[in-house]
């Protein structure tokens, strides 16, 4: 009898809290996606989309730790040279091809042999992909190079597609972009140009019993208020990014959940040093003394933003805490005094409108740093015209003195950080440059030192105390004023369940549910 | 119109390519390495003179084998399904508009100087100066988040037209009413009202049969010329009503130098102002018989 009891209690609560199948999940975007194939994709929101119809080998969980995928497990062999990867059995794609490490070997061939978007990745780091046996492959690299794992883990390049469409459709990158074939636990289905993007569910999905839901329909509409009112009417079920005035009405709406997480992407101010004032290092020191962070974030960014003290934010793999620059005007004063400067004028260039807040921050930075004398004059530029100047080819270009921009790794670790920003080799104009994005000309062979010894040290113990020196010195060099993370924030209805977001603009859907 | 569309691909061309900023750039995105970027800009011919570019993009219309630089696709596939879309908007908003138009022009005139007319003209009033996105996001919060009759957005059956079309028709509607009034109150105060009046004929015959398709002539043409202006793409309303227009796309396509889709659109949109131009010209004649001889 008490057995009975116990029994019914829990098949009860199995069906009270047991996630619900069923359901299409309605999300929107602000704009069209570019193309679903993925070594070919430029931008997040069609990178949310081909996330659910491609998978790679591994891939990272909402903490941005390493999680198998396709492939069970992997051993990394030869001093970081080869690394082998064991294959999941029984996967099959959308078009009823099996994946093995054939199916491995012919995409990243196609990958490697290709000129496709981001290709970059992979190309000149990974020499060849053998095939060990049915289920097994190894990648030769060129040298030892320690974030091959986490391109693996997060590059669109690394999402295996169907042998068979890689065939049909490899030379038209752009019909590809239309017919994507994957292993995923959606399916592609329909893509309305500049409207709606339809998947439906994979029934013979390898995670068994994935996904809940039924299908997911992206759709588009630019204008921000109007998606908030599009979840608010229930005509949408999740958008990002609402615009941070909303924010206190829609924490109020008790048909909404709002969620709020950091990212990888980390805000500053480049600072010029090829001329004089900036390549003072005291003057870049005391611009960073002179900014009140924890101000910016509470007032200017409405708490969608932490304070930073590193080029990499605290979730990016590899961050050490450095202690930043404290809020310090009379040091800041002393430093400029010091440096001979009184009455200093610099001009700070910025996007209006790129990233939330981004005008307003440089505004409010305008005022700080008129209180320890510098006139700082704002001037907000187009984006296009506005990258077009900061990541310029041509020296008569470089005249710029401070910037405002975002990074945020879509790697989630911190060589992407390093290695592009900060090592003197990928300084504008350098031919041998491979991610040219040193557009503040820092240079210092040190960290230069730690940058190569970041990219192919295997000792997680040794790998985390180069990048704890070279964190501290960059700040200790202020090539930049450290300024703030970022979050996003996500409005969803209630009724959505277990939908995961990534510290790296994804949005996980393999798992989510609606509870009607 | 061979020369009109040729004066305006080479506006559009050297106004597009006068703008800072490089196509491949933007579009590569953030963490694009320099191979990356290197390989979108040989593809396009980007890195070629402007000459040179300036006639691949001409040979290319003439071939139809231009592509959009962001998707890659064939450009006319992207165009078409929101030209479509355009052209479904734009005539429905000018029925909408047209009909409320003319009819309260009608009334605002006849009844010169009653509350009527003074409501028209207040309505019209306010139609043309309310900011059209604020009026949108108004009818949205009204009839969809708190009424919850309409959608609030997207393409899909007949009810996700109507709130946009109304939108933007309640603009032109106050231009279309003010230019019937104007237009009705000279046709009025001519002699052969006066006559046909003292003849004894009915009121609303006089006013239907010979003072309406007097006046009709500037009505058409402001209808004609909103017509042309909404075939261009209503950018606002396309953005709050996420109606997947050519306007906004265009707009979109400008922020990623996307050279091609801006090029090709505004040849477009230039090709359709000519044609509803001729459009008008019929109608004038078909009103007019005096125009049909001459």
């Amino acid at each position: 009898m008490k057995k009975a009891l116990v029994i019914w209690f829990l098949v009860v609560a199995v069906f009270l809290f047991a996630a619900k199948y069923g359901g299409t999940l309605r999300f929107l975007f602000g704009v069209d996606a570019t193309t679903l194939l993925g070594p070919n994709i430029p931008d997040s929101i069609s990178n949310i989309v081909a996330s659910h119809i491609l998978e790679g080998l591994i891939d990272v969980d909402e903490n941005l730790k390493i999680i198998p995928c396709l492939a069970e497990r992997w051993e990394v062999k030869e001093n970081g040279t080869a690394y082998v990867f064991y294959l999941r059995k029984g996967v099959k794609f959308h078009d009823g091809e099996d994946f093995n490490a054939y199916a491995v070997k012919t995409h990243f061939d196609y990958v490697l042999n290709s000129s496709l978007r981001n290709v970059g990745m992979f190309k000149g780091i990974l020499k060849e992909v053998l095939v060990l046996d049915q289920y097994t492959v190894e990648f030769r690299l060129f040298q030892p190079y320690t974030p091959i794992l986490y391109r693996l883990a997060t590059s669109s390049a690394a999402w295996i597609l169907s042998p068979k469409s890689i065939e049909k459709y490899g030379n038209d990158p752009a019909l590809f972009g239309r017919n994507p074939v994957g292993t995923g636990p959606f399916i592609f289905k329909e893509w309305k140009v500049g409207e709606r993007i339809e998947l439906v569910r994979n029934p013979n999905y390898w995670q068994n019993g994935l996904p809940y839901l039924d299908g997911i329909v992206f759709s588009v509409v630019s204008e921000d208020v109007s998606r908030v009112n599009q979840v608010r009417a229930g005509d949408a079920d999740i958008m990002y990014n609402p615009p941070p005035a909303l924010l206190p009405a829609l924490e109020q709406d008790p048909r909404l959940q709002l969620k709020t997480i950091p990212t990888v992407r980390v805000i500053y101010i480049g600072l010029n040093s090829r001329q004089a004032p900036l390549n003072d290092l005291r003057v870049r020191q005391a611009l960073n003394y002179a900014v009140d962070k924890e101000k910016l974030c509470k007032v200017i960014m409405r708490d969608m933003a932490r304070p930073s003290d590193s080029p990499l934010s605290s979730i990016t793999y590899g961050y050490v805490p450095t202690g930043g620059y404290p809020y310090d005007p009379q040091k800041a004063r002393q430093l400029l005094k010091e440096a001979g400067y009184s009455n200093l004028k610099l001009e700070l260039i910025t996007p209006k409108g790129r990233y939330l807040n981004d005008y307003e921050t440089a505004i409010a930075l305008q005022g700080m740093l008129k209180e320890v004398g510098v006139t700082v004059d704002v001037k907000p530029m187009e984006w296009g015209t506005y990258v077009g100047k900061i990541l310029s080819s041509k020296p008569e270009d470089w005249d710029y003195q401070m910037f405002l921009l975002g990074w945020a790794p879509g790697t989630a670790e911190g060589h992407w950080v390093l290695f592009p920003l900060f090592h003197s080799i990928n300084q504008m104009g350098n031919p041998q440059g491979t991610a040219r994005y040193n557009n503040f000309f820092y240079s210092n062979p040190k960290v230069d030192e730690l940058i190569d010894k970041i990219g192919s040290e295997l000792d997680e113990k040794k790998l985390m105390e180069y990048y704890a020196q070279a964190q501290k010195i960059i700040l200790n060099d202020a090539p930049w004023i450290f300024l703030y993370e970022m979050k996003i924030a996500t409005v969803m209805r209630k009724e959505i369940k277990d939908l995961k977001i990534y510290p790296i603009e994804r949005f996980n859907m393999t798992y989510a549910w609606i509870d009607r | 119109m061979i020369p009109v569309i040729l004066g305006v691909s080479i506006i559009s061309f050297s106004i597009m390519h006068m703008i800072p900023g490089d196509p491949a750039r933007i579009i590569a995105g953030e963490g694009a390495t320099k191979q990356d970027i290197e390989a979108i800009r040989s593809k396009y011919g980007l890195d070629r003179p402007l000459i040179e570019q300036y006639f691949r993009f001409m040979k290319g219309i003439l071939t139809n084998d231009l592509r959009s630089i962001k998707t890659e696709r064939p450009i006319l596939k992207e165009i078409s399904p929101r030209f479509l879309n355009t052209v479904q908007l734009a005539v429905v908003s000018i029925f909408i508009s047209s009909i409320i138009g003319i009819s309260l022009g009608i009334a605002s005139a006849v009844r010169r100087n009653t509350w009527l007319d003074s409501f028209a003209m207040f309505f019209s009033l306010i139609g043309v100066s309310m900011p059209i996105f604020w009026l949108g996001i108004l009818l949205i919060i009204i009839f969809s988040v708190f009424l919850g009759w309409l959608p609030s957005g997207g393409k899909g059956g007949v009810e996700h037209i109507i709130l946009p079309a109304v939108t933007l028709g309640l603009a032109t509607s106050a231009i279309i009413a003010r230019m019937t009034r104007a237009s009705m109150l000279e046709v009025l105060n001519q002699d052969y009202v006066r006559t046909a009046k003292a003849f004894g004929l009915a009121k609303r015959k006089v006013v239907y049969k010979y003072v309406l398709r007097n006046a009709l002539i500037p009505i058409i043409t402001v209808i004609g010329l909103q017509f042309g202006y909404l075939l261009g793409g209503a950018v606002l309303t396309e953005s709050v009503f996420g109606w997947p227009g050519l306007g906004r796309y265009v707009v979109d396509s400008i922020f990623n130098r996307d050279y091609i889709a801006v090029q090709v659109g505004i040849m477009i949109i230039a090709m359709s102002f000519v044609l509803v131009n001729l459009l008008v010209d019929i109608f004038y004649a078909l009103i007019d018989p005096r125009l049909r001889r001459g």
